[in-house]
This record gives C-alpha cells, sequence and structure tokens, in this order.
C-alpha cells in the first residue's frame, strides 16, 4: 500500500520538474530559464532598470500625497485670505505670485560684508511680503497680517517642497538615473514627515494658534508675569520688558505678540547694550531646538552660546557684540521635532515654558551681582501669545 | 493584497491637532479649559463665565493640544 501511494505522487511531481528534459513543458520552461539568464548576462544595466521603475512607482505614490497636501494648504490659504480682502481683489493671482516669489542671496566670492547684505535682502524681501498680504487683506488688523503672512509663507514652503521633489523624480525618469532617484527616495520619509507638518501648520496660522518654536517666547512672558515692569519697543516687532530682579535689572526681550511674528531680537539686544554700556553682564537665551530621535519632546538643556535660529544674521550680530565686550552668552533649549516646531504647541513644551523660566531666574540670582543688568532674549513665533 | 492593505493605511490622513484653551478665574482662580476658539491667544483676559464661582472675568493662561500619557514598557527605553 505504501509503495503505491509514492508512486503515486511521484507522476505529479515528475511532470512540474522543470529541468527534466524529460517532456515539453519541461524543455520549454527550461529555455525561458536560460532566456532569462542571457537577459542579464548581455544587458547587465537589466536589474537596474526594474529597480528604477520599482523607486520611481514608489516615488510617484508619494509625490501625488504631497501634491494633495500642497493643494489642501492653497485652498485653506486662499479661503482665508479671501475672508479679510475686498470684493474685488484678485486673490487667486496673488496668492500664485507670492507662492513663486525668491530671494537671491548675496555673490559669497568675496565674503567681506556679507551678513549685512544678506540682512538687507531678507528684510526687503520680509517686507515686500508682509506688504502684499496687508494690501490683499484690507480688512485684516496689523496682528492678523503677520499671522497672515506666516501663512502665506508655509503655502510657500510646501509649494517648493512639492516642486522640488517634482523635479528630482522627473529627472530621474527622463535620464532613467537611479541615483538622482535613489538619493529623493532615501530623503522621502523625513520629507513626508515635513509636508504633514506643514499641513497642521498651516490649520494652526489659518487661526492663530501658538506652535512649538514660540516656547521660547512663552518663557521669557512668564518670566515677567504679574511682576512691575516698563514695556516698550526696542526694534521693529520686539518688545523689551524692563524689570527688576533681586536687586540685578533684568531686560526681558520677545518679539510682539499675538500676531505671528519673530521681530529683531539681536537689534533689539545691541540697542539695550549701548544704553546699558558695560552694567549688561550676561545674555540669556532661551528658544526651541532640534531633538534627536529617542530624545523627550520638552526637554530643558542648558548651554553656553547664542540660541538663535534662522538665517544667521541675528546669531552673528549677537556673537559679534558679545565677543567685543567679553559677555558671556547663556543658552537654555526646549527639544523638539522639526513637525511639533511649527505645529500647534503640545503640553510638555507649554509647561516646559515654566520649568525654563524657573532655570532664568536661578542663573539670574547665581551669577548676576546686585546692582548690575541681564538681557533675557525669549526666541520664536509669538502666533497665538499675547503681552503679559 | 499586502501591498494594497499598505497603501490604504499608508494613505489615511492624520486628524488636524486641535488645542484647548485653558483659563484661570480671576476671582476664585480655578483653572477650566475648553476647545480653542478663533480670537484666543495667551494672557489675553476674557469675559466668560467660571463655571464654580460664576465670576465674569477670566484669563488665558496657556493654549496646548492635550498629550495622551505615555505608555509604560510599550517601547522598550534604549
Amino acid at each position: 500500500m505504501g509503495v503505491g501511494f509514492l508512486e503515486s505522487l511521484a507522476e505529479p511531481l515528475r511532470f512540474l520538474q522543470f529541468a527534466g528534459q524529460q517532456d515539453l513543458l519541461s524543455a520549454i520552461l527550461s529555455l525561458v530559464w536560460i532566456a532569462f539568464m542571457m537577459l542579464f548576462l548581455f544587458y547587465p544595466t537589466f536589474s537596474q532598470k526594474l529597480q528604477l521603475s520599482y523607486i520611481l512607482r514608489d516615488l510617484e505614490r508619494r509625490l501625488y500625497k504631497i501634491k494633495q497636501i500642497r493643494e489642501e494648504v492653497r485652498r485653506k490659504t486662499l479661503e482665508t485670505l479671501k475672508r479679510y480682502s475686498e470684493g474685488g481683489a484678485k486673490v487667486d493671482e496673488e496668492l500664485d505670485k507670492m507662492l513663486l516669489s525668491f530671494a537671491i542671496t548675496p555673490e559669497s566670492m568675496d565674503p567681506y560684508g556679507i551678513v549685512y547684505k544678506l540682512e538687507h535682502i531678507v528684510n526687503t524681501w520680509e517686507d515686500t511680503f508682509e506688504e502684499n498680504v496687508r494690501s490683499l487683506c484690507s480688512k485684516a488688523d496689523r496682528e492678523r497680517v503677520k499671522t497672515l503672512t506666516n501663512l502665506v509663507e508655509v503655502a510657500r514652503g510646501i509649494d517648493y517642497l512639492y516642486r522640488l521633489i517634482r523635479h528630482y523624480y522627473l529627472l530621474g525618469k527622463k535620464t532613467s538615473n537611479i541615483y538622482i532617484v535613489l538619493q529623493v527616495q532615501m530623503l522621502m520619509p523625513q520629507l513626508m514627515e515635513i509636508a504633514e507638518a506643514y499641513r497642521q501648520a498651516c490649520y494652526a496660522f489659518m487661526q492663530g494658534q501658538p506652535v512649538g518654536d514660540g516656547v521660547g517666547v512663552l518663557a521669557a512672558a512668564k518670566l515677567v508675569e504679574g511682576v512691575e515692569k516698563k514695556t516698550y519697543e526696542v526694534a521693529k516687532d520686539t518688545i523689551v520688558h524692563e524689570t527688576m530682579l533681586d536687586g540685578r535689572k533684568v531686560y526681558v526681550l520677545r518679539a510682539a505678540g499675538p500676531g505671528g511674528a519673530v521681530g529683531k531680537p539681536a537689534d533689539g539686544i545691541m540697542k539695550i547694550i549701548e544704553a546699558e554700556k558695560d552694567k549688561v553682564k550676561a545674555i540669556v537665551m532661551i528658544d526651541a531646538a532640534l531633538k534627536l530621535e529617542g530624545e523627550d519632546t520638552g526637554k530643558v538643556v542648558e548651554g553656553i552660546g547664542a540660541a538663535i535660529g534662522g538665517i544667521g544674521v541675528d546669531k552673528f550680530k549677537i556673537e559679534e557684540m558679545a565677543k567685543k565686550l567679553k559677555i558671556p552668552l547663556y543658552a537654555f533649549v526646549i527639544y523638539q521635532s522639526i513637525g511639533e516646531a511649527i505645529t500647534p504647541m503640545r503640553e510638555s513644551i507649554a509647561k516646559a515654558a515654566d520649568e525654563v523660566a524657573e532655570k532664568v531666574k536661578n542663573l539670574i540670582k547665581s551669577r548676576i551681582e546686585e546692582g548690575f543688568s541681564v538681557i533675557v532674549a525669549g526666541i520664536g513665533n509669538t502666533v497665538g501669545i499675547g503681552v503679559s | 493584497m499586502m501591498f494594497s492593505v499598505k497603501s490604504v493605511l499608508g494613505n489615511r490622513e492624520k486628524p488636524i491637532l486641535t488645542p484647548l484653551t485653558y483659563l484661570k478665574c480671576l476671582s476664585c482662580e480655578t483653572i477650566n479649559s475648553r476647545p480653542f476658539k478663533e480670537g484666543d491667544y495667551v494672557f489675553k483676559e476674557t469675559e466668560e463665565k467660571c463655571p464654580k464661582c460664576g465670576g465674569t472675568k477670566m484669563k488665558i493662561i496657556g493654549i496646548y493640544v492635550k498629550e495622551p500619557p505615555k505608555e509604560a514598557g510599550k517601547i522598550k527605553k534604549l
């Protein structure tokens, strides 16, 4: 019984033998297999072409997702701008013009004085951008115009991201260059995360909600909350609170809110130092910082240096002044991811503002002698954060 | 089949984060929260009724997204 059963099984197995050359099907399959091997032998880039088509298909799927986000952000931006504009304004056209606007960085062949050239170009660009939004949204007040400018910048950011990825996708496809598309594919997880952050940021700026980047400003505001102080504008969109802390004069500097602005902290610090001269014994800067994967959001870390991002103009000016007058620079940063920085503020980040305010107070008491002054600069976007 | 399930799950849109506004009653100092409304900003004084003492003056002390408590042991700490 056992032998007969095995023999009955052997028949279909023999039929399925590919290289057995016992029947017509096996012979055909063997030929196909050899032809396939020959294809790889005489057409060595065949496997690469195959891989390229897989990568391109994957990129196409993700690019389509980014396109959807870009259209959603553009639609929401347009709706919001229309709410604040007069009936006759050509909001569509003007928005498209702003989305494609650009600034040309100065020539760096001779780097002498490049920072001030860059500052001039960026200031002109920012002013023009804001002026365009103001003329388009005549119904919006001063604070709202600033937040709407931020909203258009978000729309511009996602629009550029989409166009850039599309460029490399099409370039890779046109030239069949696997190395171009491979690099884009490797970056795609991070780029998708940034695209999603832009989507969330659009809703935050539409409604004027505080974002993670505003934690430096929030901490500065908490430092002077409920205390007697003198408040005045020290530079464009930048205010300073003058107060006393156990015999030390404290200048708390921040961008004016609640509209979305970052101000000109370097100009503000320079003006205070010019007025106070050698009485300033420290500059304390508070800002959001990018965390590494695995680190907790809202973690407060202390360090040395100018804690400020952006194009580098403010950082350069603050460092120059601090070095010239030998003023120590202390920094407090609050960890967060790039997505958390531009999306509505998380609980852990908001709670960190109180912790930083306490730490700054302790630092001032321990490192600054009575009778001297200290500048505390809260860096970040003030959207949704008023004056305390 | 596996690819189609993955693509469907992958394309699902993430919900928009909606922060809460935290208000402190200027009479009894009770902290209340409600969903964020357009026009809210931190340190703004509003005329809203306190559910505890009935006071009409409140101050916004925070606007942030409430985070779910971290599940201990779900991800091994490295």
